[in-house]
């Protein structure tokens, strides 16, 4: 186990290596830069522009230089934020997008489960067809669409939950509408995975017999038909992990929350090199940990695999 | 002929004739018995069938011209009845508005000075931001685009009651001006007797015309990139499980690397790095999308091959001198299709979605082009007064993704019986 660990960790190195230079390369190669402007400054202005960002130098020493500084967690300045370096856009932002992906999976988990465990034990009745058409709706409707309909509905005609902003400012309350927007989706879609390997389980010989025995159906079901259904929602964490993260750059920017996901979107635009780099880093960490964290539970749940 | 009689002829082992049922038949009588997916398929039909036809009916002027901007009518509410009555039952709702809030002001005023309550009302969008307390950063630039999208509507929609003299009264009389101007010129011009199903936008442009535009670009960027996306990955696919050896593992380990990647992150590196010329451009687009997209198709054709490659009728072609090419395109590619075709459909509505995300962010399709993204962001905007403008797109586009969804369900089903119960 540690070794199989100590493996994994060790595989994430080459990857996020790749993607630091493809996307360093792939940015820098374009015409254009984040000096661009309609409006022109002299050319002296531009050298000493360029000069304090290092813009001067060969693409293969600022390449390394770029390096050197991430190994040593220093992204660099913004180019469009003046005064801002991009650990402190980065600092402010990743805590609030966090939360919210944090809160919007662990509502779309039990949710979805519990969604899943009722339409399966209820197969075929009204509760079921219930349950399977808000997973379809879930899955077809796209995230801008349906929190703008929340929006409209909770918070500009009802008025009992804030439109947008964050806690700081709002409350608690200024979770809710992000964190059920960006659940939504992933919801449904472990809704109906759990649905499925729950109805799989409990036709299963060791349910059987777990009844045959007399047991209660809330232990059949909680014990036997949960344990084994729910591995592969946990193999579907990973990549809803990372639907998620991006899903909040367009929820971030409905709700105003004052994330990554907006400064991200805005510095593609802008062509800010180092927080596009930045952001790229940042979100593909946590992706890689997210789906190294999914392997090793997986390990503990389902004792069948082994670590070698 | 001779094909056919051969057909015809086959014999079963007690020597009977019997017609032979192919794949594409049996998968056409289970697709059949769903009702839903058959429903979807008709839906799908539709929408591509109106999408084809669009130019040929503007130029029928069934449907109105999507980039028309008339601006007498713009933001009017969705109606049957013409766009000239319309205009005018809405500015005599605005005269009413106004009066009355002339006479409060006069009332208020009598009592105790001149009452700030109607002095700071920017566009709708910048008072919902107003709402929320004092935000720290980024707050300027929320107001700013608040200001920016009630700017349009300043003069119709809310007042700007900030200034000399009484601007409600001015306002009043230059809305009366129209309404005289409205009713002498609605038997006239033609243009009055527009009908406008679903509404108009801020520009006045039919909401029908547009949602219909947007459309063609959302599913004409669906289609190309899923035959993109599918030929990148067939090919992959194909060469990496049939070669197999160091082969497969390059390509795979790529792939591996690609899926780390969050595929949104790497359309917005993409979309970052062409470049401000060539961004509206929604050909680059669906290629940025269909780069990144073919990675699923190409791990579940290298399975396929793998699985197949060492059977009999594979065996049997290579030992007649069938080059490598023509058994991957001849004898495996035809056996993975039903699969390849079953994720297609899959793809379509997430590619369609994709698009229309970039385009909400404003990093896809630009104007005066619209997508679905796109119009669903205009309709964002002001959606609190003028509901119609996101609502028509929104719904438009959730029922097509909803029916690609539930037909690419249906033909997994028929395709592939063995799948039934699994999601």
């Amino acid at each position: 186990m540690a070794r199989y660990f100590i493996r994994r960790v060790l595989s994430l190195i080459p990857t996020l290596f790749i993607i630091v230079t493809l996307s360093f390369f792939l940015i820098r190669v374009a015409p254009g830069g984040p000096f661009s402007r309609e409006r022109t400054v002299s050319a002296a202005i531009m050298e000493n522009l360029l000069k304090r960002y290092h813009m001067d130098e060969p693409l293969i020493k600022q390449y390394v230089r770029y390096l050197g500084d991430v190994l040593k967690w220093d992204l660099g300045p913004s180019f469009r934020y003046k005064d801002q370096s991009v650990n402190e856009l980065i600092d402010a932002g990743l805590p609030v997008s966090m939360a919210l992906g944090i809160t919007a999976l662990a509502l779309a988990v039990f949710l979805g489960v519990l969604v899943g465990i009722i339409s399966a034990l209820k197969q075929n009745k009204w509760q079921d067809y219930v349950a399977v058409s808000v997973a379809v709706v879930g899955i077809s409707v796209p995230l801008f669409v349906i929190g703008p309909i929340l929006q409209l509905f909770f918070a500009m005609k009802l008025k009992i939950l804030p439109v947008g902003q964050w806690i700081s400012t709002n409350g608690l309350q200024a979770i809710i509408l992000p964190a059920i927007t960006l659940s939504f989706p992933y919801f449904a879609y472990i809704a109906r995975l759990s649905r499925a390997s729950i109805l799989e389980v409990l036709r299963s010989d060791y349910v059987r017999t777990a009844r045959a025995k007399g047991l209660k159906e809330s232990v059949v079901v909680v014990k036997h038909v949960l344990k084994g259904a729910l591995l592969p929602v946990v193999t579907y964490l990973g990549p809803a992990f990372s639907g998620i993260v991006v899903g909040s750059i367009v929820v971030e920017s409905i709700f105003i929350v004052p994330g990554i996901g907006k400064p991200f979107v805005q510095s593609a635009i802008n062509r800010d090199y180092t927080l596009i780099m930045g952001d790229v880093i940042v979100y593909s960490l946590i992706l890689v940990v997210a789906n190294l964290l999914v392997d090793i539970i997986y390990g503990f749940l389902d004792p069948r695999i082994s670590y070698k | 002929m001779a094909a056919r009689e051969k057909q015809t002829s086959q014999v079963n082992e007690f020597n009977q004739a019997f017609k032979p049922v192919s794949l594409w038949a049996d998968a056409w009588k289970r697709l059949r018995k769903n009702r839903f997916a058959l429903v979807s398929l008709w839906v799908v039909a539709f929408y591509i069938l109106i999408s084809l036809a669009a130019p040929l009916l503007t130029s029928l002027g069934i449907i109105y011209d999507y980039k028309g901007q008339i601006m007498a009518h713009a933001n009017l509410p969705p109606s049957m009845l013409s766009a000239g009555e319309v205009t005018i039952i809405k500015i005599e709702a605005r005269i009413a508005l106004l009066e009355k809030q002339l006479e409060e002001n006069g009332t208020k005023e009598s009592a105790g000075g001149y009452s700030a309550s109607t002095g700071f009302d920017f566009g709708s969008p910048a008072a919902s931001s107003e709402e929320v307390a004092p935000p720290p950063e980024g707050a300027g630039e929320v107001l700013e685009e608040g200001v920016e999208a009630g700017e349009p509507q300043v003069s119709d929609a809310r007042d700007f009651t900030m200034g000399f003299g009484d601007p409600i009264q001015t306002e009043i009389d230059q809305k009366k001006e129209d309404l005289a101007k409205m009713m002498k010129e609605i038997n006239i011009n033609p243009i009055h007797r527009r009908v406008y199903l679903l509404g108009t936008d801020d520009l006045g442009r039919d909401m029908v015309a547009r949602i219909i535009a947007g459309g063609r670009i959302s599913i004409m960027i669906g289609l190309v990139g899923t035959l993109t996306a599918v030929f990148i990955g067939i090919i992959v696919g194909a060469i990496a499980g049939y070669m197999g050896g160091y082969i497969d593992n390059l390509l795979m380990r790529f792939v591996d690397i690609m899926y780390g990647l969050p595929y949104m992150l790497i359309v917005i590196i993409i979309m970052a790095m062409i470049g401000e010329k060539a961004r509206g451009s929604f050909v680059i687009l669906f290629v940025a999308i269909a780069l990144v997209s073919w990675l699923t198709i190409a791990r579940v054709v290298r399975g396929q091959i793998i699985s197949l490659k060492n059977s009999e009728f594979v065996e049997a072609a290579r030992s007649m001198g069938a080059s490598t090419p023509r058994i991957i395109f001849r004898h495996l590619l035809p056996n993975t299709l039903g699969v390849i075709i079953v994720f297609s459909t899959l793809l379509m509505p997430g590619f369609i979605m994709n698009e229309s995300f970039l385009s909400f962010l404003g990093l896809g399709v630009s104007a005066p082009d619209a997508s679905w993204g796109t119009l669903v962001n205009e309709g964002v905007r002001g959606m609190e007064v003028r509901t119609w403008q996101l609502l028509g797109p929104a719904i438009s586009m959730t029922i097509f993704l909803f029916c690609m969804n539930f037909l690419g369900d249906g033909l997994r089903d028929a395709l592939d019986p063995q799948s039934k119960n699994r999601t």
